[in-house]
């Protein structure tokens, strides 16, 4: 009797030892409600969200709107201390190193956006359906724009085309010299080019307008003028974009989605947010950084008084410009214009005060977002306008030898200021047409880079040395986490 | 299968067996003693006396009975031929005899051959703490615990030998063999435990996968057979004050540094009147002093055929931060029973109910309390009239730390159950077959309220958009706009763990001299775990009086979110350990343990983790002969055990990411990847070898000393990686990976003392102490080595991951004094960009006569958070009625850094500023102030301090009533008691309390955000037993 009981007890035992072991099956769970990476893909609606997810690093620009007037000689770097954001007060010093948390967030943030395209791209073969190729040309375009960043930043960058890189595979690459990361952006843009359309239902979504514009950009930034020359001439003819009449009200939400629209990155005030994720941000940063610290009175919110633009660039436009005060807010002016100028109140910030702020992205009452206000601004960023195609085209006419159309261009930017026309040629139209960039362009974040572009930052920038500051540095922990075998940018 | 063999043979030999019976008595009165253990030597055949000391076993001519009881010298008898025996005890300790829960079965301290260590709950349960982890702190040697936050309900991080890994260190703990999390263990009331069981070494292996950061094992109290009900009721009421305050400016002297910081920084001075008096102390209005009370009821007791042991406990505490805001209370009811349902067949039931509730103010960083406290300025007053809180308008992220404590409304409740169902089966004297089925559900309900509040223009937590809290509008289409008012989040997430575990004990003693012992088993194990939360919006009248989702006034869902999780992991096992004991002198242990888990690819899904050790019991050896060391036994042991502490789903990539948008002005959701994938990801395993001596000499001193070598090979972490990988997008993280190896070495020391429990003057005391040399031994692939902890707001990192090193020490720069004069950087013949008179002199490490701040060239090691050595010290001294005890604990040789101060222009600062350079030779270490950029906030030494320290964790006078006051009571003993927590420490550190956990994981480990201190208490209490 207790025999048999054993036997059978420890056979049962036995049997269930081995049942387990065997049983591979019970360990295969799935992750519920949630889509897979590797099974994704299975329809258009599928191509259509990981294309919004590709978009939503476009978000970032606002550090782009601020570095690039930092950097330049248009504004400084403001805040509440020179210990806050110390980043851009080292940026505006010019004295920045490897150490930049700011740099290293451009870094990161595009790419980030490009692993996101190069997703799509992994995949683009796996479901047909129609209408794919405008997916495929705005995803191109979106690794386009985030590969150009990071070569106005920091010249050659790691090319990743089509693929996710493994953890291993990273620390492996090597930079790739910026005239190849040059030639995949050219690639991806034609191709964006010849598969969009003039113009894209959906408001906020890349169309051919922008793809040429970007092209055109890319080619001048290159020096590649004839091919700029011929490209923006195409967005300028075909495009169907022109100048609106109100430059002031381009610098509003309302007047958002307008003729001279041709690339916005689009942010929306309908999600709060906070200090800790400024890339979980749906709205735009700038406006409230840039806004009036502690300021209590009209039209403006208040805000952390960065990216204050300097007396030099209020002094430099021309006399009865009207975009200089829509450009730059001369702060006490205006306090003193009110009507109740004993009543307005602000605080300088202990970063840095010049009186002035940047008056294009700043946080106004009536176009604030939720909590916290300062970083969810609606207001789009202006990455490609109109005026800038045809300054561009003009300095690429111009530089081509064709003055005549040259001054076509810049003079229709300058008749919607109601400045007088330009007749100038050769090398001084050029730097007309450098000076109208300035004038027509500051505080958008552009400054920086056309110096660095034509070769007159050392010129304007205090501290600009030449053969180092074209370029940022390499944040150095990304040269430590990729392998350390990056040699850093010259000078740094 | 040849195992199974070797099991089965022998139990197919079966002896002739007789019953004997008898009778166990007290030697000191003669009395009967219920609820003896009597064991038969070599098998699980027992049996316990009943209420008249009675008792009866079928035994074998030869075998040995063992008699033990708590508290009673263990007595061994050989069975002859008489079918009596009577039985004496005698009261004493005998620590050797000491039950070691060893997973799936018991050793005893004589035997065991691997390191393991037992607490007793009565020495955990008279600190009187709320969490049975922060009462382990120093009773162990080896394990080292951590403080994460000292509010109420405030989590602990418990090492075992050492940081192995870079991820979860926590260990596996059970409580009666049910996974319990580190994370819950706020749910078990100390008052509930009879031990607790700590295995240290390679032979934790017997838990697998999950053993390799050491295995904590816990055993609730249970009653004895034939043991008359025992009612116990204890008490105790504290009251607590923070142990600590920082010494900050006051108004006058804020003044004149904040004066000559601007004017430095090339500033006008803001205060051209430096006469201000002691302003505001922000510290002393936060602190408050708050109370703690605690109660427990028990009863326990037996029958032959059932044994109970069911209680209750209620404990509440305020913070010292907050009071109400910060309380945690805890209700606790237990219920164990075991039935004898057959008379070979018995039945478990352990069930542990909990209810629990935390609230908590945010803390350990920028934006809590204690940060807003520290930093507010002594100029600015608690309120600018009667209605409004002051406003810190000139420091625009630090809030009024007194308006934000009253705005802060949240509270987590726990409702937890947890137990076993258990049947024995003892199949004969040889086998026994245990099945068990445990549980533990919990559900987590939690509401934040967040009313619209304004703490002054600009700052970043208004959520109304005036003073007069006004709500901001939102823009639900074109021109129509809705108010978002008052919001409440609320969750309830719910967690249910299952494992049946099935699992045959053998025990056999053939030819006198050779016992062996097996254990095989199989385990399953599921846990699921969802949750659905909310939040709405426009809660009426702005009161907390609303605040539940269902009064919300938004309308048509145009503001409301909700949310939810889903998760569910398995684990199968199999498990089986091999003993033998030659002749009570050679025992030697085999285990064998094989898991699969689902949080792994199925390319690497099952792991094999083995463990062999041995012990020599030299004093059982005939030639042994000495007449001071009683015993002593050399042991060894090495093992292989694993750690797959990592999310569920690590190894491959969801679209959980955030990829959102706005088009049509809409905000529109796309996917995003989550963390990026590794399909190839593993468990991370620990090899590791032991080797230790215990010895108990003159009958009264026991000593145990253990030397390990740990080895962590595949570490499983989420090291930052290159921006390259494209994982820094909203939503993104980085891959998990397998890379790097981490050694730890330490030896670990034990002693314990104890005089005749007889005399009239009676001493225990017992010290540990532990040394632990950390080192990183392999980084990934390719990679110096891996940034942690940032410093400061400028993108500094401050510590590291790197081989020859400890996990997460301090690099940055030397400095040497200051300099004191233009004269002296220009003849410095290092050049240090920016210098200035009154600036941190950096060391030019590497000699090129530049410091650079870009690369390392120029830092070096500033320190570790890992101290050399940790030391635990319990005294008790008892003398008639009287007791005295005290706890100490030291932590010797880590360092801190201080970064907790805010560089603002107008924030307050530490008063060592005081003491700054002002002009030549006025200091040579505390740099000038200023608000102009300087490199005196690069990391430096200047902000690491020496961590070391000693704390009076315990320290408590009783007096027990002479028992002959209680007899007509009805009452068995009466205890009363005052006891004093945390009543000092001994440091040099500034901050407000040392002993300071890793909030942000191992690479935050010793880097000081604020933290919050521990308060000390001072409590009376009482404890009386029916």
């Amino acid at each position: 009797m207790f025999r048999k009981k054993n036997i059978l007890t420890i056979g049962i035992a036995v049997l269930s030892f081995s049942f387990f072991t065997s049983c591979e099956k019970y360990l295969d769970v799935e992750p519920r409600y949630v889509e897979d990476a590797e099974n994704y893909f299975n329809n258009k609606g599928d191509y259509e969200r990981a294309l919004v997810g590709a978009y939503d690093l476009l978000q970032s620009s606002f550090i782009i709107n601020w570095i690039g007037e930092i950097a330049s000689d248009n504004s400084i770097a403001g805040g509440e201390s020179v210990n806050d954001s110390e980043g851009l007060h080292q940026i505006d010093a010019m004295n920045h190193g490897g150490v930049n948390s700011e740099l290293r967030n451009v870094f990161r943030w595009n790419y980030a956006g490009i692993a996101r395209t190069n997703y799509i791209m992994e995949y683009k073969d796996k479901t047909a359906f129609t209408g794919k190729e405008i997916i495929l040309g705005e995803t191109r375009f979106l690794r386009a724009y985030y590969y150009f960043e990071l070569v106005k930043f920091f010249g050659d960058v790691p090319l990743v085309v089509d693929k996710r890189l493994g953890a291993e595979e990273v620390t492996k690459i090597p930079r790739t010299p910026k005239a190849e990361v040059y030639q995949q952006i050219e690639e991806d843009l034609k191709y964006a080019i010849e598969n969009l359309n003039w113009s894209n239902p959906i408001k906020g979504r890349t169309d051919k307008g922008a793809a040429l514009a970007l092209l055109g950009k890319v080619y001048l930034y290159q020096d590649k003028f004839n091919l700029a020359a011929t490209t923006l001439d195409r967005a300028i003819n075909e495009g169907g974009y022109s100048l609106v009449a109100d430059y002031e009200s381009l610098w509003t939400v309302a007047g958002e989605f307008n003729s001279e629209t041709v690339f916005d990155v689009e942010y929306s005030g309908l999600e709060g947010g906070g200090y800790d994720c400024f890339i979980c941000l749906e709205g735009n940063a700038a406006p409230g950084f840039h806004g009036i610290r502690q300021y209590d009175g009209p039209i403006y919110g208040d805000g952390n008084s960065y990216n204050l633009p300097t007396a030099e660039l209020y002094n430099s436009f021309e006399a009865g410009d009207p975009r200089k005060d829509l450009t730059v807010l001369d702060i006490e002016a205006f306090i003193a214009a009110q009507a109740n100028p004993g009543d307005i109140n602000y605080a300088e910030g202990g970063g840095g005060h010049t009186g002035y702020y940047n008056n294009k992205y700043i946080r106004r009452l009536d176009e604030t977002g939720l909590p916290d206000p300062d970083l969810t601004s609606p207001l789009n960023y202006k990455s490609i306008r109109f005026a800038d195609v045809l300054l561009m085209a003009a300095e690429a006419h111009n530089r081509n030898n064709n003055d005549g159309v040259a001054l076509q261009y810049l003079n229709e930017v300058r008749t919607r200021a109601s400045m007088p026309s330009i007749s100038s040629s050769g090398s001084q139209l050029t730097e007309d047409i450098w000076q109208e960039r300035r004038h027509e362009l500051s505080g958008e974040g552009f400054r920086f880079f056309d110096l660095v572009r034509t070769g007159q930052a050392t010129q304007y920038i205090t501290g600009f040395q030449v053969g180092k500051n074209e370029l940022f540095p390499i944040p150095q922990v990304e040269i430590d986490l990729a392998g350390g075998n990056w040699s850093q940018n010259p000078g740094y | 299968m040849a195992l199974f063999i070797f099991f089965l043979c022998p139990a197919l030999l079966f002896g002739q067996t007789i019953t004997l019976s008898g009778k166990v008595t007290d030697s000191s009165n003669g009395e009967p003693i219920p609820g003896v253990g009597i064991v038969v030597d070599g098998s699980t055949n027992g049996t316990t006396s009943n209420f008249d000391g009675m008792y009866s076993i079928e035994v074998g001519k030869g075998d040995v009975l063992t008699f033990s009881s708590m508290g009673y010298l263990t007595v061994k008898k050989t069975v002859g031929s008489e079918s009596v025996v009577n039985v004496i005890l005698t009261e004493g300790k005998t620590e050797l005899e000491e039950v070691v829960v060893v997973g799936y079965g018991s050793s005893t301290k004589k035997e065991l051959t691997g390191a393991a260590a037992v607490v007793q709950g009565e020495e955990l349960n008279k600190l009187n703490m709320p969490r049975m982890d922060q009462a382990l702190q120093g009773q162990v040697a080896g394990v080292t615990i951590n403080t994460n936050s000292g509010s109420p309900g405030g989590s602990t991080s418990i090492r075992i030998r050492g940081l192995s890994t870079f991820g979860d260190n926590d260990p596996l703990i059970l409580v009666d063999g049910i996974v319990y999390d580190s994370e819950g263990l706020n749910a078990l009331s100390p008052s509930d435990i009879e031990s607790v069981n700590v295995l240290k070494d390679g032979t934790a292996g017997i838990y697998g996968v999950r053993a390799a950061n050491g295995v904590i094992l816990i055993t609730t109290k249970k009653g004895k057979a034939g043991s008359p009900p025992q009612l116990e009721v204890s008490g105790f009421f504290g009251v607590q004050n923070t142990s600590k305050q920082l010494s900050v400016l006051n108004a006058t002297e804020y003044a004149v540094i904040k004066n000559n910081a601007f004017t430095n920084g090339g500033q006008t001075p803001p205060f051209s009147n430096t006469s201000l008096g002691e302003g505001t102390d922000w510290q002393s209005q936060v602190f408050q002093s708050a109370p703690l009370q605690s109660y427990n009821a028990s009863l326990s007791g037996g029958t032959e055929k059932t044994t109970y042991s069911i209680g209750g406990s209620y404990y509440t505490q305020d913070g010292i931060v907050g009071l109400d805001k910060t309380n945690f209370t805890r209700i606790n009811g237990r219920a164990n029973v075991s039935v004898k349902i057959a008379p070979k067949l018995r039945w478990n039931n352990v069930l542990l109910y909990t209810n629990e509730r935390r609230r908590v103010l945010p803390e350990n960083g920028i934006g809590s309390v204690l940060y807003n406290t520290i930093n507010a300025y002594p100029t600015e007053p608690v309120r600018q009239n009667s209605e409004q809180y002051s406003y810190l308008e000139l420091v625009s992220d630090i809030i009024n730390p007194l308006a934000q404590m009253e705005n802060t409304y949240n509270e987590a409740r726990v409702n937890k159950f947890v137990g076993k169902q258990e049947l024995v089966w003892d199949i004969n004297k040889n086998f026994t077959f245990t099945n068990r089925f445990n549980y533990n559900y919990a559900t987590v309900k939690g509401k934040t309220f967040s009313p619209l509040v304004w703490y002054g223009p600009g700052k970043a937590q208004n959520s109304a958009v005036n003073e007069d809290l006004d709500a901001p509008l939102v823009e639900i289409a074109d021109s129509v706009f809705l108010e978002r008012g008052a919001s409440v989040y609320q969750n309830k997430d719910t967690y249910v763990d299952l494992t049946f575990e099935s699992f045959i004990n053998y025990n056999r003693k053939f030819n006198e001299k050779h016992e062996v012992k097996g254990t095989l088993g199989a385990s399953i194990f599921n846990r699921n775990g969802e949750g659905l939360n909310g939040t709405a919006f426009n809660i009426p009248n702005n009161s907390v009086d609303f605040a539940d989702i269902s009064a919300s006034q938004a309308s048509g869902g145009y503001l409301n979110q909700t949310g939810a999780f889903n998760f569910q992991e398995r684990l199968l096992s199999a498990f089986l350990r091999a003993e033998y004991n030659y002749d009570n002198r050679y025992l030697f242990s085999v285990i064998l343990r094989r898991d699969g888990s689902s949080r792994f690819g199925a390319n690497n899904r099952w792991g094999t983790f083995p463990a062999v050790s041995g012990a020599w019991l030299i004093s059982e050896e005939s030639f042994f002969n000495s007449t001071f060391i009683d015993f002593a036994k050399v042991r060894a042991s090495y093992g292989i055990s694993g750690n797959d502490q990592i999310p569920n789903f690590a190894y491959r990539a969801l679209l959980n990411g955030e990829g959102v948008y706005v088009f049509n002005d809409l905000l529109t959701n796309g996917v995003a990847i989550g963390r990026a994938s590794n399909p190839d990801l593993k468990w991370e395993t620990t090899h590791q070898f032991n080797i230790g001596v215990d010895l108990r000499l003159w009958q009264s001193l026991d000593f145990t000393i253990n030397y390990f070598v740990k080895n962590t090979n595949d570490l499983l972490f989420q090291p930052d990686v290159s921006g390259v990988l494209g994982t820094y997008g909203a939503g993104g993280f980085p891959p998990f990976v397998n890379a790097g190896d981490v050694s730890n070495k330490g030896l670990e020391i034990e002693m314990g003392y104890g005089n005749n429990p007889n005399r009239n003057w009676v001493f225990y005391g017992s010290l540990n102490l532990t040394t632990l040399k950390n080192k990183v031994v392999r980084v990934p692939d390719g990679v110096d080595f891996i940034p942690g902890a940032s410093f400061g707001v400028g993108g500094n990192t401050a510590t590291r991951f790197e081989a020859g090193q400890p996990i997460g020490y301090f690099i940055g720069f030397e400095t040497d004094g200051i300099y004191q004069t233009q004269q002296e950087i220009d003849n410095s013949p290092v050049t240090q960009a920016g210098a200035q008179p009154g600036d941190l002199r950096f060391v030019d490490q590497n000699g090129d006569g530049v410091i650079n701040f870009n690369d390392d060239s120029d830092r070096v090691k500033l320190g570790s958070p890992i101290p050399d050595v940790t030391i635990g010290l319990n005294l008790t001294l008892r003398h008639k009625g009287f007791d005295i005890s005290a706890n100490i604990y030291a932590a010797l040789g880590q360092e801190i850094i201080r970064n907790y101060e805010r560089q603002q222009p107008y924030a307050n600062q530490l008063d060592y500023v005081i003491d700054r350079w002002a002009g030549p030779g006025t200091s040579n270490e505390v740099p000038r102030v200023t608000t102009g950029a300087t490199r005196n906030n690069v990391f430096s030494d200047y902000f690491v301090e020496n961590g070391s320290f000693m704390r009076m964790r315990n320290i408590q006078l009783g007096y027990t009533f002479p028992k002959r006051w209680m007899e007509n009571l009805n009452v068995q003993s009466f205890r009363l008691y005052v006891s004093a927590n945390n009543m000092f420490t001994v440091t040099q550190y500034q901050g407000y309390d040392p002993d300071i956990g890793n909030f942000g994981g191992p690479l935050s480990a010793g880097v000081d955000y604020g933290f919050y201190p521990q308060a000390r208490t001072i409590m009376g209490g009482f404890n009386i037993k029916f």
